[in-house]
């Protein structure tokens, strides 16, 4: 007999089947945020935007060169140091020679007079007292120099630590600089019909330290004088650079009261 | 759990009209579900009352016991469902044409299968009922999905315009969050689908066996009527 079917569609089966679709639900969420939550993304932390930041260094040979102007100073320095180090240690070399030269000549004349008074003990043993006082103080004083040699050397290892530091800060501002005003000048730039991709024009741009702008020169002009005159006009266009107010001024002095701007627009259709 | 995305936290934070896509498409498959689950109790059943129905009606019982046995059950408040309906209907016009003294014998089976063919209608629609439903989530819950991704990836774009950097992480969250509603849109879908497809056809074959029964019965009163 089909009574026990013939129940369940009583129901229509409405309410067990909403209890099936909830609870299969309910599993598979369970099921997705659990492995989803044990399974370890280290693939995606390989991938750091820093390919993008080396990129941009690369692609602007000013940056380039500064960079290695840098490396060149960093350089330059630490042969100094070496320098210095060396020279030092020949002085202490000369300085040791030098006392030892004295010693020895002041032997020679304890012999001689040894030698002379013989019979003069009482001299004789203060003698001996006076040199041995004297051998004392020579050692300590010596200990001092080695000392204080020391302590320099450290100074200057921390000093050329911290140079880098701030060479480095500074390196970051510069770019930070530079490529705020490199995206102003493009935000403000109209382009010409004539401008097509890979075209460059190098601009001096001099400013103040108020971020006005002086006076803009074309030193590498592109073959384009439309595409020059349009790059000046953006120039213009896009001062006052406010934001180079921020900046401290001994880096404001170095990169940007003259500062070379590379124009390539690189986002042009042809 | 610290470096990876937490993905309730991605739900949580989608924007209202992604949110709004999950929330649609969330529905539309529970909604599905409880259908595909209902469907299935109601045609195993149909199934199930066709094979019992037609052992009785062929064991050689007498047709007026089998109707009393089915209005004995009917007070016991048990539902006569599928074939028996067809049988109660045709039978029950059957016997009262026949007592009213009706003369045309053709009258008399016109009726019947009049009767038979009106409950025929009620049980396909009974078996045919939600089945759209499912065709429908099916054909359209990867366009819900497919309209979520769009607003999502959309959004996640804008925002990356506001970004003085661009980097993967900006972007990521956001397009992550766009493709799980097109994945949310293909599981809603799939098993919708797949039952729209496996229940028509289950439903084509237990209305074809009810044709088959009408047939069958309208013969033997056909042949009771000309001998009776």
């Amino acid at each position: 007999m089909s009574h026990t079917y013939n129940n369940l569609v009583i129901y229509n089966g409405y309410p067990i089947s909403i209890v099936v679709a909830v609870t299969f639900h309910s599993v598979v969420l369970a099921a997705l945020i659990y492995f989803q939550a044990n399974s370890k993304p280290q693939t995606l932390n390989l991938v750091q935007p820093t390919v993008i930041k080396a990129l941009l260094i690369d692609e602007n040979p000013q940056l380039r060169n500064e960079r290695i102007l840098e490396r060149q100073r960093l350089e330059r320095l630490e042969q100094q140091r070496i320098a210095r180090d060396r020279e030092q240690q020949t002085q202490r070399d000369a300085d040791a020679e030098a006392e030892r030269l004295r010693q020895r000549s002041a032997l020679i004349e304890r012999r001689e007079l040894e030698r002379l008074q013989a019979e003069r003990l009482q001299r004789e043993r203060e003698q001996l007292d006076q040199d041995q006082l004297a051998r004392e103080a020579e050692q300590r004083r010596q200990r001092e120099l080695a000392d204080a040699e020391q302590q320099r050397l450290r100074q200057q290892v921390a000093d050329d630590a911290a140079a880098i530091e701030v060479a480095r800060t500074e390196f970051e501002l510069m770019q930070s600089g530079t490529a705020l005003i490199q995206q102003v000048v493009q935000d403000n730039w109209s382009r010409p019909p004539s401008a097509r991709n890979g075209m460059q024009a190098i601009l001096r741009i001099e400013m103040l330290p108020t971020g006005e702008v002086t006076s803009v020169t074309i030193t590498k002009s592109s073959n384009d004088p439309a595409f020059d005159r349009s790059a000046e006009t953006a120039v213009y266009r896009a001062a006052p650079f406010r934001e180079l107010r921020a900046l401290p001024i001994n880096v404001f002095n170095a990169n940007f009261r003259t500062f070379s701007l590379i124009f390539e627009p690189e986002d042009l259709l042809n | 759990m610290n470096d990876g995305i937490n993905p309730l936290q991605l739900v949580l934070d989608a924007s209202p009209a992604v949110l709004f896509v999950y929330l649609i498409l969330m529905l539309s498959s529970v909604v599905s579900w409880v259908m595909i689950v209902q469907r299935w109790l109601v045609l195993s059943s149909a199934n199930r009352g066709v094979e019992s129905f037609e052992q009785r009606f062929w064991s050689g019982m007498d047709l007026s016991q089998l109707y009393k046995e089915g209005s004995q059950m009917q007070k016991e408040n048990m539902q006569v469902v599928g074939m028996e309906n067809l049988f109660r209907a045709g039978f029950r016009e059957f016997m009262r044409l026949r007592q009213q003294g009706s003369v045309d014998k053709e009258a008399i089976m016109e009726g019947a299968q009049r009767a038979m063919r009106v409950a025929y209608a009620r049980e396909e629609a009974k078996l045919d009922k939600h089945l759209s439903f499912l065709a429908t989530v099916g054909s359209v819950a990867p366009y819900v999905g497919l309209f979520g991704t769009v607003i999502g990836i959309m959004n996640s774009f804008l925002g990356l315009a506001n970004q003085a950097q661009a980097t993967l992480q900006v972007v990521a969250p956001g397009i992550a969050e766009a493709l799980l509603a097109t994945a949310m849109g293909l599981f809603a879908a799939i098993p919708a689908v797949v039952a729209y497809n496996r229940y028509s056809s289950t439903v084509d074959s237990i209305t074809g066996s009810y044709i088959t029964f009408s047939d069958e019965f309208s013969s033997i009163l056909h042949r009771q009527i000309h001998t009776g």
